[in-house]
């Protein structure tokens, strides 16, 4: 378990403000955030390289706030590897043996061990600038994984690589963290890697941690409008809200909105593109919203087709390219939307 | 098709300017190197003062430069990686001794060693540097000292200190780290800089003329030699000394080329 608890760390550029955050141990976490974010101080801090201006480090409960990194036993992946030039794959992945009180033949079963583990063990007489960047990133995991970290801290570890290849280091990773069960602390810029690696996920902007929770929690209840902007809810609006029979209305610019969640007053309200259905014809259904409106905008991304409706605010429904087809649409066009009051987050 | 031809006069017009100084400097050496005959040439080569000052000279370069990556590869370390009150003050007075003329240099060293308590305390105590092969030390060290803490200072600057970090995390301590990462990292750096410093060293006149003086078979390296054999008119000893400092310059330059890409630090 690792916790940090109120750090604040200011280095010029880049800082953080009284972040508390904390890790159960197997647990995966996935941190998302703009750069400048301090997304990658937060992990330095955690192993160690910065000690914090202010707050504390515990891991399993045991203050580790100005223990230096050798005696932490946190392990760090960078996204641009950082593997040792003038040592060959070998002698970069038992570079941390030297400070364990192993005898030769433990290291080299342990080197070989993680080598198979992680589909290098054809390189380890090989030097890292002759290889690939997925090969490179293998044995910095590989590197990190020989010292049994308590936890292991991942820098936008795929951020580097093409896409294919990132697609299979980051099933190595799932795999790696279902079979070692190595507490992790993943930065990515990636939803794709925030769902499917992370059980956890930490959203932050500016030094501050502003929304955790699991993946798909956090997307569909942003908790401000920075998270649901950044996360790219779309039909992101501002409105009033009035409670009329148990029932929240929203007047956004002249739209009256009908929501599930009560609250009342100034708030933001957000409907995932995707939970709008979109027909020529008004629909009988016990939804609650349906708007008519003229397309304004068409923005075919290949499998998915966007199409923005004018209903008294630009309004974004995301339809499958099947029926875009079938159903012939064309800007100007008069269209319904139509979706449900529970669909309709408010914030 | 003016325009063309215009551009076309403008390459080759400063390519010429190129070729003329280039011509410029090899025609001076080889005039040094054919001055006199092969056979004198040679024999001057083989003379004991000759045999002395290359001697005298390749020791004297070989510690200076010794003692210049002693010092600078702490020094460069510190005002590449760290953050501190005076650290570009730091910085401009580590620079002094580049900008300073040698001969300043050597006066400052010889005031220093030669008048003051301190240089004399030390004199009791058995280190004379006026008037000795220690004093030419001492000497080259200063002057090239610079060069050395620049080139590892830029080549420290050039590793990223996550390589560090990441070998903190690994078990390692600072020092640790440093050790086993950044400096065999910055063998290339540490090679050019040696070699710039050496070379230097094997050159160095003015600094070493005043606190070592220039007594025949005594303090007298390479330069000390061209100049004392100049001025009595030993013109094939002269040219002998002036030889070796040009084989010694290109071959030095050669080395230094190949292992940077530094030459933008001086």
């Amino acid at each position: 378990m690792v916790r940090v608890e109120n750090i604040s760390k200011n280095l010029g550029e880049f800082f953080l403000k009284d972040v508390s955050l904390g890790v159960a141990d197997s647990e995966y976490l996935m941190i998302l955030g703009p750069t400048g974010a301090g997304k990658t101080i937060l992990l330095e801090t955690i192993a160690g390289i910065y000690s914090p201006d202010k707050g504390k480090v515990y891991l399993n409960d045991r203050d580790i706030t100005t223990l230096p990194p050798r005696k932490r036993n946190i392990g760090m992946v960078y996204q641009d590897y950082m593997l040792f030039p003038h040592l060959n794959v070998e002698q970069n992945i038992k570079y941390g043996m030297r400070s364990r009180k192993l005898s030769k033949q433990e290291i080299s079963q342990k080197v070989d061990k993680l080598a198979n583990l992680l589909g290098v063990a054809h390189l380890l007489q090989r030097h890292p600038g002759t290889l690939s960047g997925g090969e490179q990133q293998r044995i910095t995991i590989a590197r990190a994984l020989i010292m049994e970290p308590e936890v292991l801290l991942l820098d936008e570890p795929l951020g580097a690589l093409d896409s294919k290849t990132r697609i299979k280091l980051r099933e190595e990773l799932r795999r790696i963290h279902s079979f070692t069960h190595t507490t992790m602390i993943h930065v990515t810029h990636s939803f794709d890697e925030a769902f499917l690696l992370g059980s956890q996920m930490a959203i932050m902007n500016d030094g501050e941690i502003v929304q955790v929770g699991e993946p798909s929690e956090v997307f569909r209840k942003p908790n401000c409008k920075f998270v649901a902007e950044f996360l790219g809810v779309t039909n992101v609006f501002r409105g009033e809200s009035v409670i009329d029979n148990g029932i929240a209305y929203i007047n956004i610019n002249g739209l009256r909105v009908a929501s599930a969640t009560i609250r009342d007053g100034q708030v933001y309200t957000s409907v995932r593109p995707e939970d709008v259905l979109l027909s020529i014809k008004p629909i009988e259904s016990s939804a609650r919203n349906s708007f008519k409106g003229e397309i304004q905008d068409i923005s075919d991304t290949g499998t998915i087709v966007r199409i923005t409706v004018d209903v008294g605010v630009p309004f974004v429904a995301a339809i499958t390219r099947r029926s875009f087809l079938d159903m012939g649409l064309k800007q100007g066009m008069e269209v319904f939307l139509t979706f449900k009051a529970v669909d309709v987050h408010v914030f | 098709m003016f325009s063309r031809l215009r551009e076309a006069n403008f390459k080759i017009i400063t390519i010429l300017f190129g070729l003329v100084l280039a011509v410029f400097i090899v025609a001076l050496l080889i005039g040094v190197v054919t001055h006199t005959t092969p056979q004198a040439l040679i024999d001057s080569l083989l003379s004991g003062e000759t045999q002395f000052a290359i001697r005298l000279s390749l020791i004297t370069s070989v510690i200076s430069t010794l003692f210049c990556i002693i010092v600078s590869v702490p020094a460069a370390y510190a005002l590449a990686r760290y953050n501190f009150r005076g650290k570009n003050i730091l910085n401009t007075i580590l620079d002094v001794p580049l900008a300073l003329p040698p001969l300043v240099a050597g006066v400052a060293l010889l005031i220093l060693f030669g008048t003051t308590s301190f240089g004399k305390g030390l004199a009791e105590a058995g280190i004379r540097f006026v008037f000795t092969p220690l004093g030419i030390i001492l000497a080259q060290f200063f002057v090239n000292m610079p060069f050395m803490f620049r080139v590892l200072r830029t080549t420290f600057q050039g590793i990223n200190p996550r390589y560090e970090y990441v070998a903190q995390t690994l078990g390692s301590t600072e020092a640790g780290a440093f050790w086993r990462v950044t400096l065999p990292m910055s063998r290339n750096g540490l090679m050019a800089g040696s070699i710039i410093t050496w070379c230097r060293g094997i050159g160095e006149f003015g600094a070493a003329l005043m606190v070592a003086g220039s007594t025949r078979m005594q303090t007298e390296t390479l330069p000390i030699s061209l100049y004392l054999n100049m001025s009595c008119g030993e013109l094939p000893l002269a040219i002998a000394a002036a030889t070796i400092l040009i084989v010694i310059s290109l071959v030095s330059l050669f080395i230094f080329e190949k292992f940077s890409g530094f030459a933008h630090v001086f």
